[in-house]
């Protein structure tokens, strides 16, 4: 098995000289923002930059809530959280993290929706020396040099996890099949890797893969979702790979009146996630930690900055939620934690 | 263009979208693993050709008037928003309907005030609205998706109905008494008869005394209405309102109107072959699932049907001028 997260020490040459130089002008900004005793800030403000996959999933507030956490506990960090509103609008993130690059950002903490044509700007970035962190999916660049750390869930591991779980509700035999997210999504090609490869350990379950992508919304998912079922009718057991395809998947379900007949497992969580959980219509789901991520995401970047040396890789981690273990209190943080209130919304 | 010509293209008009999807159906049978079409494939297809199906018919409207509306696809995402904004204060279901409805016709409105008032081409306009709606969608939403109960718009949507004497969903019906109702306004009123009449010619039109600002405004709005219609259908579908929801359905509903027989240049155009050509872009999208081609295969197929209805259109009145 392929890790994409190494582990390694890491220190930036450009990265003492900036610390060294904040530290003097050190108490100029104090008091300008809320900070623990134990922490200090140093020198101006910065200004971080936070630059999810899109803005309108539920997913992206927790990054935002965990990355507003670090604002207030790492002190004299100012975060603008921007994004492109649909998840496959590559080119308006590469242009927003140009923009980001030209307006001398001090640092940029950046989910990249594609492996491929984040890397140029990025590497821009860098030699711009301003320092980037990759979060939530993967970027086809190096950590340590193009880019300062690797701050994500370990996708092959989630989707393993789910497909255990299937394998396991549908007792290790019938006929399973994957919706998919979208082409070059690094994060949700891993889950369907590890799924596939969880799978394929059972020798009674046959996996159909007809490679159907669910598409950038709820919407695109749902006729997907309901063109697969009615081409499988005669499926026992279904994964999807996030929370558009799962809700997608969940809608088209119910209306075929086959929720609570097929196994179903998905992937991030939400309100109708857990409901159907418990209504037996779902049969788990894996959570990432994204307020986590965000909030490692952005330490990660304060911490370069202030020359602190920061691990090329760093796991966020991933949990298997199911009807057993839904009403714990640890799930219940990890699945409803008080954004409103790390946001500071009313 | 003689009487003669008109005539025989009209035929055509009529015609050429059914042949188009009976080409398309044979081939799907023609390729080898042709997996069988089932009642449940049939239902799926027509409900996924409901939302291209009715804001299409409101963009044949236009086109036939010689306009086009691009910013549809952002007026059925606002809509959708607002219809799911009401359903979350728990307005009755009447509200909600009114508000979905009324967030398109105030798109419609504004559409057509731009045009008539400023005097710019439509193509401009909406391209310019298309983003505007698109930011109101978002501002209200806070760029997040509402999740709302749609109550009856849920069920109404479902390929499968509740009460199975309906035989295909109620959304499905409703796109086929909207294209009815349009095409009775097209041939029936006075505003139809006059919006063909300004597709058609303008300069006659104005001659004639038709008062051509205000049929303009009429036709966007009936466009706008259709596009609310599709937001609160597409709401009742996702059981939430999403602002990134129909990104490029103006060009699905154009392709339709094309490929059902619409004249980019104006004045023809046929309500039942832009259902047609909603009908036949759906049922490609499930014949390649069935056959376990990917998205890109699909998206291949599509564009060369509209370049085909395009290019149908274009011999079509080279031969007639």
């Amino acid at each position: 098995m392929r890790r994409t997260i190494r582990r390694a020490g890491f220190t930036s040459g450009f990265s003492g000289k900036l610390a060294a130089g904040l530290l003097t002008g050190a108490a100029m900004l104090a008091g300008l923002a809320p900070r623990p005793s134990d922490s200090p800030a140093s020198g101006p403000t910065l200004r971080i930059a936070v630059v999810p996959k899109g803005t309108s999933h539920e997913y992206w507030k927790s990054v935002h809530a965990g990355a507003m956490k670090a604002q207030k506990e790492l002190g004299g960090v100012e975060i603008t959280f921007r994004g492109p509103e649909r998840e496959d609008d590559r080119e308006q993130q590469v242009s927003l993290v140009q923009n980001l690059i030209s307006a001398k950002y001090d640092a940029i903490v950046l989910a990249p929706l594609d492996d491929t044509a984040l890397v140029e700007p990025v590497k821009d970035a860098t030699a711009a020396h301003i320092p980037v962190v990759i979060i939530d999916s993967g970027l086809k660049a190096e950590a340590g040099k193009d880019f300062v750390s690797f701050v994500a869930t370990d996708n092959y591991k989630g989707g393993k996890l789910a497909g255990d779980q299937l394998a396991k509700a549908m007792g290790g035999k019938g006929k399973a099949i994957l919706l998919r997210y979208l082409e070059g999504s690094a994060s949700t090609l891993e889950r369907e890797r590890g799924f596939i490869d969880a799978i394929k350990q059972h020798k009674d379950i046959e996996l159909i893969d007809p490679r159907r992508f669910g598409g950038p919304t709820r919407a695109t998912a749902q006729e997907a979702a309901e063109n697969l079922l009615s081409r499988y009718s005669d499926i026992t057991g279904v994964f999807a790979c996030n929370e558009p395809t799962t809700f997608g998947m969940l809608l088209a379900l119910r209306d075929r009146g086959m929720a609570g007949k097929v196994k179903f497992v998905g992937f991030d969580s939400g309100e109708a996630f857990i409901e159907a959980l418990g209504q037996g219509q779902m049969d788990g789901f894996v959570v990432q930690s994204p307020v986590r991520m965000g909030y490692l995401g952005v330490k990660a970047a304060v911490d370069h900055i202030r020359g602190k040396s920061v691990e090329k890789g760093i796991e966020t981690g991933v949990t298997l939620v199911t009807k057993e273990n839904v009403t714990k209190p640890e799930i219940k943080e990890l699945l409803s934690p008080n954004l409103k209130e790390m946001l500071g919304e009313k | 263009m003689s009487a003669p010509d008109q005539s025989r293209s009209r035929g055509w008009t009529a015609l050429g979208p059914v042949v188009g999807l009976s080409l398309v159906v044979a081939f799907f049978f023609a390729v080898p693993p042709h997996p069988g079409v089932s009642w449940l494939d049939v239902r799926t297809v027509l409900v996924h050709s409901v939302q291209v199906g009715v804001v299409g018919v409101g963009m044949t409207l236009v086109i036939i008037g010689g306009g086009i509306d691009l910013s549809v696809g952002s007026a059925v995402a606002l809509a959708g928003v607002v219809s799911a904004l009401a359903a979350r204060a728990e307005w009755p279901a009447i509200g909600v309907l009114a508000a979905g409805l009324s967030a398109g016709a105030f798109c419609g409105l504004y559409n057509g005030l731009l045009v008539t008032a400023l005097r710019l081409p439509p193509f401009i306009v909406t391209l310019g609205t298309l983003g505007f709606y698109r930011g109101l969608a978002k501002w209200i939403s806070h760029s997040r998706v509402i999740d709302a109960a749609p109550g009856w718009l849920g069920d109404i949507t479902r390929p499968i109905p509740a009460d199975p004497r309906w035989l295909v969903a109620p959304a499905v019906w409703i796109m086929l008494a909207t294209a009815l109702a349009m095409a009775g306004v097209l041939h029936r009123t006075v505003l139809g008869r006059q919006v063909v009449a300004i597709g058609s010619n303008e300069t006659a039109a104005r001659y004639a005394g038709v008062p051509i600002a205000r049929r303009r405004v009429q036709m966007y709005v009936l466009c706008g209405v259709l596009a609310g219609l599709a937001g609160l259908l597409q709401f009742g579908r996702l059981r939430s309102g999403d602002p990134v929801v129909a990104v490029g359905l103006e060009l699905d509903a154009v392709a339709a109107a094309v490929i059902g027989g619409a004249s980019l240049s104006g004045g023809v155009g046929s309500l039942w072959g832009t259902v047609v050509g909603a009908v036949m872009m759906a049922y490609l999208r499930n014949r390649c699932t069935a056959l376990g081609w990917e998205n890109y295969v699909q998206e291949m197929i599509v564009g060369h049907i509209i370049l085909i209805a395009v290019g149908a259109d274009f011999l079509r009145r080279r031969r007639g001028s």
